[in-house]
């Protein structure tokens, strides 16, 4: 219930996110059900239906990795110093998280198939008729178990996926070893989560906010701590030494002080130094540079590995079997290997060229404004470059498919592969807006800092203009170029 | 409408403004002499940061007027407060705000860099900021690499460098300790006199606003002449219920 209620409650921009995550289930959901309905109508090549199946994974991989980054990013179940001073804390909104995008999941599969339901039950009014139109199974009783396992099977993926994702830190060995050392909430390298959680939740994030939320310690009661338990934990103070300190404040207030802020004056001032670790109080404790994203040569490696594969796969004899659905041309095993391998390397180098694009950004005596510009994308390139990465393995993948098909019309791409396609691009593009808008609201503090020091406006869009251009010019060529050496075995 | 004093740079009258419904200044009229260290004290949740916000052009006064040097601020549009902040003003938060990119010489040049100067003489400016501030071998250290007191001795640097007209600083020492707090202090009212820079502090401590010229309290959102808090009772039902916790 209180997952519903936080839902409730959320901002307009959110609860479009969330139905886009329902959307995108939906298409996956529906994907699936096709599937099933081609296992129905060709009962005698499993094989064909598997592989159909194999290639829902795509969409399904996409839909996940939207689902987890918009509950990453969702403001509703962001770590709250008030809410986890009630017990509800990081284990309770990770739960909270998991069942809101179970949610959206499950209503966009029940869309699915009630949309499924109703093209089978009238297929002559399809917009795809024939074989596609088949996929359907039309006048073929649906089996329910197989239907619920397919339909269970997206909901049950995203809100694993987002649970471990947002799973608390410090929850023993056994996680570290289950996910193998991912980002967690509340680890320092979290990127966007942890520098919030370090600016504090309540701290006003733009010019107009009252200054009431302002921590004015470093040791303040609410001010910018996290919510990580070690943080929480102030038992370093004895109920003697406290005693002390509030009689000592009383007999400052009676001595003619100033209101209630000799005392919290004199708790400040007598505060025990070691409250926690330093760097949790410290809001520039996450801004550390970060290290230099280490993907780059690995994923140059696995790209040449990838491209040599394909080359040399589509020089020996074409082995049958695997046929993308829908119809698309003979493609080797080896090809699809190549082509997989080539999406890996572009998304493991994708951080390392951000952070190459920043440097150069800012290099040879930069301005304010490049310097602005590269510096920060530096510091985002890990945040950023993977999701560039995954939006440039795709884009990659569809130009190579335009160009394979176009010329030869070896044959046409199928309804149910455009809406695979489509549903693939869609999220990934979505994704990367997500994670844009999540670094800047990371750094709404730094640029609130800058409004006031007078920093024209014009100066800070045109260096985020600036950092997208930078970001197109390098990641466009390498996009095309990759997709042309892609293509190149198969168009011949 | 009464005249502005010559004498007076920075001038308001009848400020009122609330947040979001709640009132934050009831009325407050004020007026900085050129060249003078101006204390605002008062207690938390005064209106000293609201006071300062409007005098600044951050914020606009639901009602009342500021005047900068015969020039309305309360009638200006963003954008022209946003270069009137950039050229003519400073401003100093309670916590130092730097932008954790990029390095302390490179923060402290920040304002200079983006009204235009060349990147050479900027960085020239800044490092004789720093080595002026003491913290000349932190210049290319990053925000996080910093003590504290250091990075606020660099947001002091970043907000004299460009000469400003008025200077205001929000509780400038609130965060350090007592020793760094005086030496912070004494830099900027130092550097502040001597390039005749007009400051408006805002502070809590009657120990800071003792090196100011002249000291204008506040207390709850009006302009009081002198704080007669009622005294301090003894803790109601005190002996029922005891705070030793």
């Amino acid at each position: 219930m209180l997952a519903l209620r936080l839902a409730r409650g959320a901002r307009p921009a959110v609860h479009l996110l969330r139905l886009l995550v329902m959307a995108a289930s939906g298409g996956t959901g529906f994907l699936l059900l096709c599937v099933l309905g081609h296992a129905l109508t060709h009962p005698e090549a499993p094989a064909k239906s598997l592989l159909r199946l194999a290639w829902c994974a795509a969409p399904l991989a996409a839909t996940v990795y939207l689902a987890v980054t918009v509950a990453r990013t969702d403001p509703a179940t962001r770590p709250r110093p008030g809410l986890s001073a009630i017990g509800l804390g990081p284990g309770r909104l990770m739960a909270v998280s998991a069942t809101t995008t179970a949610l959206c999941s499950v209503l966009g599969s029940l869309a699915s198939l009630l949309l499924f339901l109703y093209l089978r039950s009238d297929p002559a009014d399809l917009p795809f008729a024939g074989d596609a139109g088949r996929a359907l199974a039309p006048g073929m009783p649906l089996p329910l178990p197989a239907t619920l396992t397919l339909l269970s099977l997206v909901p049950a993926v995203t809100a694993g996926a987002v649970a471990l994702a947002l799973r608390p830190a410090g929850q023993g060995p056994w996680w570290t070893l289950l996910t193998g050392g991912l980002g967690s909430r509340g680890a320092p390298r979290t990127g966007g989560d942890g520098r919030h959680r370090a600016d504090g939740g309540g701290r006003p994030q733009s010019t107009q906010a009252p200054a009431d939320g302002r921590p004015r310690s470093a040791g303040g009661p609410d001010g910018g701590r996290p919510w990580n338990t070690r943080g929480r934990d102030d038992g370093h103070r004895t109920t003697a030494a406290r005693h002390g300190v509030r009689t000592r404040a009383r007999a400052r207030l009676r001595r003619g002080g100033n209101g209630s802020h000799a005392l919290s004056a004199e708790l400040d001032a007598h505060a025990p130094v070691p409250l926690a670790p330093a760097q949790e109080h410290d809001p520039y404790a996450t801004t550390a540079p970060r290290a230099v994203p280490g993907g780059l040569p690995w994923g140059a490696a696995v790209l040449a590995a990838g491209l040599a594969v394909e080359a040399y796969a589509s020089r020996s004899a074409s082995a049958p079997g695997l046929v993308l659905p829908g119809g698309f041309a003979d493609s080797p095993a080896g090809v699809l290997t190549g082509w997989l391998l080539t999406a890996l390397g572009l998304v493991l180098a994708g951080p390392g060229l951000t952070h190459v694009c920043g440097r150069l950004l800012q290099s040879v005596r930069p301005g304010a404004l490049r310097l602005l510009a590269g510096r920060v994308l530096q510091e985002e390139a890990e945040r950023l470059g993977r999701p560039l990465g995954v939006l440039c393995a795709v884009a990659s993948g569809a130009f190579a498919l335009a160009t394979v098909d176009s010329p030869g019309a070896r044959s046409a791409i199928g309804p149910f592969t455009t809406l695979g396609g489509l549903l693939v691009t869609g999220c990934t593009v979505l994704t990367l807006a997500v994670v844009v808008a999540e670094a800047r609201d990371s750094r709404a503090h730094t640029t609130a800092a800058l409004v006031r020091l007078g920093a024209p406006a014009t100066v800070l869009r045109t260096a985020a203009l600036l950092r997208a251009g930078a970001l197109l010019a390098l990641f466009s060529p390498l996009t095309l170029a990759i997709a042309a050496l892609a293509a190149a075995p198969l168009a011949d | 409408m009464v005249d502005q004093p010559d004498s007076d740079v920075l001038w308001a009258r009848a400020l009122t403004h609330a947040h979001n419904g709640s009132p934050a200044l009831r009325g407050v009229s004020i007026g900085v002499r050129e060249g003078e260290i101006l204390a605002v004290s008062g207690p938390r949740g005064s209106g000293k940061t609201t006071l300062l916000r409007c005098l600044s052009g951050q914020f606009r006064p639901q009602e009342g007027e500021v005047w900068f040097n015969s020039t309305p601020v309360h009638t200006m549009g963003p954008l022209t407060r946003e270069r009137l902040r950039r050229d003519r003003f400073g401003w100093i938060d309670p916590e130092p705000v730097l932008v954790p990119e990029l390095t302390a010489w490179e923060n402290t040049a920040l304002p200079l860099m983006l009204r235009g100067t060349g990147r050479r003489a900027a960085k020239k400016a800044a490092l004789e900021w720093l080595e002026r501030l003491d913290i000349g071998g932190c210049a290319r250290k990053r925000p996080y690499a910093l003590l504290h007191s250091e990075r606020q001795r660099v947001v002091v640097a970043r907000a004299l460098i460009g000469s400003p007209t008025v200077l205001f600083a929000d509780e400038p020492t609130a965060p350090l300790h007592r020793a760094e707090r005086a030496h912070v202090l004494r830099t900027l009212t130092t550097a502040a006199r001597s390039h005749g820079i007009t400051v408006v502090l805002a502070t809590h401590d009657a120990d800071t606003a003792e090196l100011a010229d002249r000291t204008v309290t506040l207390l709850d959102g009006r302009r009081v002449n002198t704080v007669h808090l009622p005294h301090a009772p003894e803790a109601e039902g005190r002996a029922a219920c005891s705070l030793s916790v």
